[in-house]
């Protein structure tokens, strides 16, 4: 296992040979951690705890020699857009300023990484630390030219920004997005984040996302995946909440060869609430991993979350969620939950809801269930004469609903909607 | 108000915590070949079990230590310094309870198990079969005759070998094997007794069968191995309850408790865990090790873990249960409590294979002092164990701010017809409950009994009645005074 393990590191080393020199918005010494933990630790194998049911290290190894991929796409990019919203462009791990909107919106400020100011360099990589895992320290070491959003101080953004994430590359390459969206004291923003696989290519996407939400501020994020069945990806969250701050997150899962979720929500400010919730349907030999940490700091915060699955085919379906409460963080309320449905016999679903707390006066809990479609559910709709196919649809449909409801941006419930594709006949 | 009571509760002593002073028999400190060569030849055991012994201990040595995945800090323990044999000087063979030291009869009547008193009032009141176990071997096995009658096998583990080596052959390691982790296998090379119990086809056991462990000597371990077969539709009860003195150094326990259900054979077994936890420093206590599991070999057949854990400064213990026959039932049940700076890492493994298993994990923890509590746990359905069902709840209570609790289950699904469930709570002891109490004119203290006995009571309500009113005692001495 070491010696694959070298060969990992090794390969990363000397790509960055030649390369590091050009990532002067990431700190030396960030950069350095990053280096240093992934010629100690590799890159994870099932042998890894966090990364038990997904194996990530035999996939890269396997398949991708390319540490990026050019920032170009034939796309029609225009064919992406969605009704209302101000839409940003990065292409294969590289924002496109020249493809993207330009922002006349009150309150919305955004810098490519060439151009950050002394206080959005500061900022980058203080949430998303590469001493502790192993693509946020890939993603530090390479990420190209990625943007930093600003929602400034007592602003409400009018209307929700779409950021599109487009993978299309002909040879297999791993990419790595990178943002960071600061949303000021008393600011407000809606969000989507929308990753599409182009033409189906194999692209390994690691996209990294630090998120501070500041006191008293509301960040909502609609993270629509679907990066084809060719496309791998590692989605890291990073987000921090200040006082009274909010965020809430709905993450749909519409495509994908291995799709895996790092979601980290550190409440380090009092009355915080933070909403995760998840969906995913998935089929052939798809792996869905969701991965969740609400790092409850402080006093009187409120976390939430649910995740929901169907999986068929030979499929695997992965959540693992952990609430953290620390010693001082005492009345905190937080909830969890995590339900599935298996459809095929074929299907695997691993679930483990953890709990790490460390304070006495707070109310936790967590649950998890995993079925079938309900058999007198589905006797009661055949009595009324619909039939198993179309009564299995509606049952499911029923099932995404108390996720797919969260959409509350029009166009984006109806693209997820048209993709789940539960009318269809 | 709490902190007055918390000192009560520091200052309380561990009733167990004497030392009997008799002659022992004890090996110097110290682990190698040699010595379980040695082992082996004290106990004149035959040559396949001196192999598998060796086997084991081969193993053991080139197996890691595991120690990165337990939520369990604790010093690293040094397997050279613990003598692996101590016992005491008793004469070679037992016939009546006269033979036995006066000074171990008098040991074990503290302890609250008079094996005289249950030689008199047989079949009476107190209907238990006990196999005392102290430091390393077993030193009385009682009820034996009676047993026999209806060809129930109860005995050492030393005499079961010599007596039925066929049946210790068939089933010794076949649930867990010599080599299945670091402590399995050092208990294989080195254990030194236990107890053995078969139960015949069609036979159900007219009395509950005990174990009862006790570490003594100083500088030693205790590694004992219980092996439970229940024969087609037979029926045993079994109980197991353990104490030690009071000592400033850590000891080690590493036990293998393996059970066995053929087909519509029932097997309950119950444990009231309560070796000496360490002073309220953390100084001292029993480090408990135990790999506990048993296989639903055949259809119809069901086995029930219930466990108190209120001892021991560490605890690793995972009761588990293989439904491979069709049909078949696991339980667990537990209750575990830890106070001052314990810490406890427990909970089960249901592995699901045969078509329409049950299981239902009941878990109970209750954390209080600056101690540690983690249930952690697996629930798996293996492809094709259809309509498999499982039900699991986890609930957590917190009696002060510098305790932790922690839930880490696993649950691997792969069949659709599965059905299972999982929940988990965290929280203290409500104040509108204890204001109930005492606005009823009960004082905070009785309040939080009543309210924890009410909580494990779906526990407590699985132990034998014996057992129940000991454990219910236990709890209150646990927690008494925990609450802030």
């Amino acid at each position: 296992m070491l010696a694959e393990k070298t060969n990992t590191a090794q390969q990363v080393m000397d790509s960055l040979s030649g390369f590091a020199g050009k990532v002067n918005f990431i700190s030396d010494a960030a950069l350095a951690d990053s280096l240093r933990y992934l010629e100690t630790y590799g890159i994870p194998t099932n042998k890894h705890e966090d990364y038990k049911y997904c194996n990530l290290d035999a996939v890269l190894k396997r398949e991708f020699k390319s540490l990026s991929a050019p920032a170009e796409t034939g796309a029609d990019i225009n064919a992406l857009r969605l009704e209302d919203t101000i839409t940003l462009v990065m292409v294969n791990g590289v924002f496109r300023e020249d493809l993207s909107d330009k922002t006349v919106l009150r309150g919305l400020h955004i810098s490519s990484f060439t151009n950050l100011s002394e206080k959005e360099k500061t900022l980058l990589t203080q949430q998303a630390n590469p001493k502790n895992d192993a693509f946020v320290a890939l993603n530090t070491a390479f990420s190209g030219q990625g943007f930093f959003m600003t929602v400034e101080r007592n602003t409400e953004l009018m209307i929700p920004v779409h950021i599109l994430y487009v993978s299309d590359s002909e040879n297999p390459a791993m990419t790595h997005a990178r943002n960071f969206i600061h949303v000021e004291d008393s600011a407000t923003a809606t969000v989507i984040e929308h990753f599409v696989n182009i033409k189906n290519c194999k692209v390994f996407s690691n996209f990294l996302s630090e998120k501070q939400i500041g006191n008293n501020a509301r960040l909502t994020v609609y993270t629509l995946q679907d990066e084809g069945t060719a496309g791998y990806s590692v989605n890291t969250n990073q987000v921090e909440l200040l006082r009274d701050a909010y965020y809430d997150n709905t993450t749909v899962t519409l495509s994908g060869q291995v799709v895996r979720n790092n979601h980290n929500v550190v409440l380090s400010g009092s009355n915080s609430q933070a909403h995760l919730y998840g969906l995913f349907k998935i089929n052939g030999n798809q792996l869905v991993d969701n991965h969740t940490l609400m790092d409850h700091k402080v006093p009187h915060c409120e976390s939430n979350e649910l995740y929901k699955g169907i999986i068929d085919g030979k499929s695997t379906g992965v959540f693992n969620g952990k609430i953290f409460v620390r010693k001082d963080a005492q009345k905190t309320n937080a909830y969890q939950s995590s339900k599935n449905i298996l459809l095929s016999d074929e299907a695997t679903i691993n679930t483990k809801p953890q709990l790490e707390i460390y304070a006495d006066d707070v109310k936790c809990s967590h649950g998890t269930s995993t079925g079938k479609i309900d058999e007198q559910a589905m006797f009661y709709l055949n009595a009324r004469g619909i039939g198993k196919e179309s009564a299995a649809r509606l049952l499911l449909q029923a099932f995404s609903g108390e996720v797919t409801d969260k959409l509350e941006v029009d166009s984006v419930k109806q693209l997820v909607e048209q993709r789940l594709n539960y009318l269809a006949v | 108000m709490s902190n007055e009571l918390l000192e009560q509760h520091l200052k309380k002593d561990y009733e167990w915590g004497f030392t009997t002073d008799i002659d022992t028999d004890t090996f110097a400190p110290g682990l190698t070949e040699d010595v379980v060569r040695a082992l082996s030849k004290k106990k004149q055991e035959p040559e396949w079990l001196l192999e598998f012994r060796l086997k084991a201990f081969r193993a053991w040595q080139n197996m890691p230590e595991p120690n990165h995945w337990a939520h369990l800090p604790y010093p690293k323990i040094d397997y050279q310094s613990i003598s692996y044999y101590s016992a005491p000087k008793v004469k070679p063979t037992l016939n009546s309870l006269d033979e036995v030291d006066p000074e171990l009869l008098k040991t074990f009547e503290k302890l609250g198990i008079s094996l005289e008193e249950q030689k008199r009032l047989t079949g009476v009141s107190s209907n238990i079969a006990v196999d005392a176990v102290f430091d390393s071997v077993s030193v009385k096995t009682t009820f034996r005759e009676t047993l026999a009658e209806k060809g129930i096998i109860f005995c050492s583990f030393s005499e079961a070998v010599q007596e039925h080596p066929e049946l210790i052959k068939k089933y010794m390691a076949m649930v867990v094997p010599a080599t299945d982790n670091y402590f399995a296998a050092l208990n294989s090379a080195v254990f030194s007794d236990g107890s053995f119990c078969y139960i015949p086809k069609g036979v159900r056991c007219p009395m509950e069968l005990s174990t009862y462990f006790r570490i003594n000597a100083s500088g030693t371990g205790q590694f004992e191995r219980t092996l439970i077969v229940a024969d087609e539709g037979s029926y045993v009860s079994y109980l197991e309850g353990c104490t030690a003195p009071q000592r400033d150094e850590n000891q080690l326990h590493a036990a293998v408790v393996e059970i066995i259900a053929h087909k519509n054979a029932e097997v309950k077994y119950s444990t009231v865990q309560n070796w000496y936890p360490g002073d309220k420093d953390g100084k001292g206590g029993i480090y408990n090790f135990v790999t506990k599991r048993g296989i639903c070999l055949e259809e119809n057949s069901k086995i029930s873990w219930t466990q108190v854990e209120t001892g021991s400064a560490i605890t690793w213990k995972y009761p588990s249960v293989i439904l491979k026959g069709d049909n078949s039932v696991g339980e667990f049940y537990s209750v575990a409590v830890t106070n001052n700076k314990q810490e406890a890492d427990t909970g089960t493994k249901m592995i699901h294979i045969g078509k329409n298993t049950r299981s239902t994990i009941i878990s109970k923890g209750i954390s209080a002092g600056y101690s540690n509590n983690s249930y952690r746990g697996l629930v798996q359905v293996r492809k094709g164990a259809t309509n498999a069902r499982n039900f699991s709840q986890c609930d957590s209570l917190l009696m002060s701010d510098t305790s932790g609790a922690h839930t880490f289950p696993y649950i691997e699904i792969k069949d659709k017809s599965a059905v299972v469930e999982h929940e988990a709570t965290t929280s203290k002891i409500g104040e509108d409950q204890l204001f109930y109490c005492k606005q009823r004119g009960i004082d905070t203290e009785k309040a939080i009994g009543l309210i924890v006995n009410g909580y494990c009571k779906e526990v407590l309500n699985k132990l034998p009645m014996e057992f129940a009113v000991e454990a219910q005692k236990l709890l209150a001495i646990s927690l008494e005074g925990s609450v802030g």
